[in-house]
């Protein structure tokens, strides 16, 4: 056995637990998780049955946790997982998965199959068997503190501009502000706009907030290759920045899979609890709302619909504040057939949208998505995630629907009752 | 050895061996599982975990609509022969002597008649289910050999049951019975080695899916 | 007269007070201002349809397809190694797609959102060079919006 495949299936062991053998003696081989999955309901292909993705991890469970897999493996009658079954296995894991969870709301024996894809990347990742592209930006992450490479020099001009159209500054490292807000690199690089928005509803709301320029990343590509101890590190980056300037709160940005990261896997990853909360930028703009700190003018006229970030909604339990928000500022907010928890992925998370080899199963999963946004026909598309803003307009575009895709946090910043930039004297 | 001594020792001895090798083996299996435990959730809890896995023990038990429309015929032919199963192995008068045998207490029955016709609907379920595996693309990729065991030693003692209860003529009334308890026997003994660990893991297994989504506020 | 344009205030009410077809004119003039900063010679056809007035219907929508291809082929994929001087091309695309985007669609306003995008796009620049240029575009483009209100 080569010793990167030995390590592959010491980590599989390490990450079976008592869930994961429940989930593992239950299944039934129903096949329903796999109606559930947009990967499989767009190809028809059933290799994308979600408990498939996991077939060498079950094999490893019954041949070190069960007494009779035990017993066969013994006699030799049990079949051992192989280096080249994990490398078949690397596309299902990665290229057809984003861990939405949605196989695990309907499984009838209560499975959550994505709560298992999670450790099961851990143990792919040890073996080597992670996709190239997500390795680049994981590398990129711990060295400069990025995935996509953004360095606090571009961060720092993006808040000058930003500043120059605001007309007031964005503070930056200061000490027991009460919020401190992290980004994504997406939003940097593709959505700087998010941060003249934010800075503008903080500014309104009065809420005493800051960024830290050392440690301003809220992606965890740590979470998606599936290498724990990265994924430790990037949020040991992020506590570390926010108890040196003892912040109450963190906020998690616009990004799915970084408030899965910051907020229910941090605690676990580091090995203790946080001295500070933890907030989904839309939880924090709803307790504005409803506090009544945020004052809006009137409404957008056009039929939008809400797409709910799995990792924010279903796996991440922020589901009505956006549906709050949304009714504060649209005339005309129409919900997805199956929606809240139970709507369908854009099919661009957890690793897959950095994965050029998963483009085209990708944009063919986006189907799923292109039929929810048939039946109902709204005129544009508001969610609260970068990467399913860019991989629905890319979807979008694909299909030759025309329609944009709003960001719920910009949508709010425009209607803003005080909305003059104080004026920038140029 | 004759009728008489075999059905004694299928009554006896044989069914002893079975429920100790189903019991053994169904707590193993069990604790085999609880043995692996779950590391404690530092992350701050938004809901209640408990609730949640308890909530879901319940509520798995519905599927959602989407999951209806896309899987009718798997849902409700699977609910068919369970429940029926179910009713069949519970409520039949001579079951429930066998259990007032053992644990000591006794329930109403059903009427034998009725019975009778929800084991015939049972039977037709299950074979219904038998051609669904093999004829539907995902079940057929994802069934091994123990899925069609399991199905094997599931409905033959509903087969069996049904055959000694008429007294069919292919073999001796006796006879008809001492297969009818072997084919229990069978499912009990195969049961702790197969995914017919369900029945019981599932609640575990809906717990921990609950409780994992109840801790962030989530209904699954 | 001539329209004196000072700060972001006046500028972005100036900008409402346009009807679509003045508001698509003007930002297809912000852009042009950038497009240097452009390698996809998409964006370039696609400013000759927004900045003509009397573009049809078809052109202009098939202008705003071209533009939002554009834009989605030049983004930095998430996760992959960013290049600034390659963003500078995706917010002038970003641009060019807010310009022809019909009023009503965009919250912020079509020409607001290109005035905006095309900043970024000099944003951009100033990362790769160095320099530090903030507010220098909107300030150019004041004088463009004057200019363009006193014609």
């Amino acid at each position: 056995m080569s010793a990167s495949l030995e390590r592959g299936l010491n980590a599989f062991k390490e990450q079976i637990d008592a869930p994961v053998a429940a989930f593992f003696s239950s299944c039934v081989r129903c096949g329903l998780c796999a109606e559930a999955c947009l990967f499989y309901t767009e190809t028809d292909s059933p290799k994308y049955t979600p408990i498939h993705k996991l077939e060498p991890l079950r094999r490893v469970w019954q041949q070190e946790y069960t007494f009779w897999g035990r017993y066969a493996k013994l006699f030799g009658l049990s079949k051992p997982v192989t280096d080249e079954e994990l490398t078949d296995w690397e596309t299902l894991v990665y290229d057809s998965c984003t861990m939405c969870g949605r196989c695990s709301m309907v499984c009838p024996v209560g499975n959550d199959i994505a709560y298992m894809i999670r450790k099961m990347r851990e143990g792919m990742a040890a073996a080597g068997h992670a996709p190239p592209d997500l390795i680049g930006a994981t590398q990129r992450a711990v060295t400069i503190g990025s995935p996509m490479g953004v360095k606090l020099p571009a961060l720092q001009a993006q808040i000058r501009h930003a500043e120059a159209e605001l007309g007031f500054s964005i503070p930056v490292d200061v000490e027991s502000a009460d919020y401190m807000l992290l980004l994504s690199s997406m939003e940097i690089m593709n959505f700087p706009e998010f941060i003249s928005a934010i800075a503008r509803i903080f500014k309104h709301a009065n809420v005493s907030w800051t960024i830290s320029s050392e440690a301003f990343e809220a992606t965890n590509s740590g979470i998606q290759i599936g290498v724990s101890e990265i994924a430790a590190e990037l949020v040991n980056r992020i506590v570390t920045a926010a108890e040196k300037l003892r912040v109450k709160s963190v906020i998690s940005p616009e990004c799915g899979h970084a408030y899965m990261a910051i907020r229910w896997e941090g605690p676990n990853l580091i090995g203790r609890p946080y001295t500070f909360k933890v907030v989904h930028i839309l939880e924090l703009l709803d307790d504005l709302r409803a506090q009544g700190r945020l004052k809006t003018t009137g409404k957008e006229m056009q039929r939008l619909t809400y797409h709910d970030p799995c990792q924010v909604s279903r796996r991440g339990g922020v589901v009505q504040q956006p549906r709050n928000l949304m009714n504060m500022v649209a005339e005309n907010f129409v919900e997805m057939p199956e929606t809240g928890t139970m709507n369908w992925c854009c099919g661009a998370g957890g690793g897959v949208s950095s994965n050029e080899r998963a483009d085209d199963l990708r944009l063919k999963a986006f189907n799923r998505k292109k039929k929810q946004l048939d039946a109902i026909h709204p005129d544009a598309i508001v969610s609260a995630c970068s990467n399913c803003r860019i991989h629905l307009e890319d979807g979008l575009e694909e299909y030759g629907m025309d329609m944009p895709v709003l960001s719920l946090t910009e949508t709010i910043a425009e209607h803003l009752v005080d909305n003059e930039r104080s004026g920038s004297e140029e | 050895m004759s009728e008489t001594e075999l059905l004694l020792w299928v009554r006896g001895p044989a069914l002893q061996i079975a429920t100790l090798v189903f019991l053994l083996g169904v707590v193993v299996r069990i604790g085999e599982i609880l043995m692996l435990g779950r590391k404690k959730n530092l992350a701050e809890a938004r809901g209640s975990a408990v609730a949640g896995g308890l909530r879901t023990v319940l509520s798995r038990m519905i599927p959602d609509r989407g999951t209806l429309r896309r899987s009718t015929f798997n849902v409700v032919a699977g609910y068919v022969f369970h429940i029926g199963f179910f009713l069949v192995l519970f409520f039949f008068a001579p079951h429930i002597l066998v259990f007032q045998d053992v644990l000591g207490v006794s329930w109403p029955s059903i009427p034998t008649p009725v019975i009778d016709a929800i084991t015939v609907v049972t039977i037709i379920a299950l074979l219904a289910v038998l051609v669904h595996r093999l004829q539907h693309k995902v079940m057929r990729f994802l069934s091994r050999f123990q899925d069609y065991l399991v199905w094997l030693v599931t409905i033959l003692p509903l087969v069996t049951g049904y055959l000694a209860f008429h007294r069919v003529g292919i073999a001796p009334p006796t006879m008809l019975i001492v297969v009818h308890i072997l084919s229990v026997e069978l499912l009990m003994v195969i049961f702790p080695f197969t995914k017919l660990m369900h029945a019981f893991t599932l609640f575990m297994a809906r717990y921990y899916n609950g409780s994992i989504a109840g801790y962030k506020g989530v209904n699954s | 007269m001539i329209t004196r344009i000072s700060n972001d205030t006046e500028f972005r009410a100036a900008l409402d007070g346009l009807d679509p077809v003045r508001q698509r004119l003007v930002a297809a003039r912000f852009v042009e201002n950038v497009i240097a900063l452009c390698a996809d010679e998409r964006i370039a056809r696609v400013l000759r349809v927004a900045g003509n007035s009397e573009a049809s219907e078809d052109e202009l929508a098939e202008a705003l397809k071209t533009a939002r291809a554009t834009t989605f082929d030049c983004h930095t994929r998430c996760g992959s190694e960013g290049d600034w001087s390659e963003q500078e091309g995706y917010f002038v695309a970003r641009a060019a797609t807010a310009a022809l985007t019909p009023i009503g669609q965009m919250p912020s306003g079509p020409a607001w959102q290109a005035a905006l995008s095309s900043r970024m796009a000099q944003t951009s620049r100033s990362i790769v060079t160095g320099d530090d240029t903030a507010g220098q575009e909107g300030t150019k483009q004041y004088r463009i919006l004057s200019e363009f209100l006193d014609s």
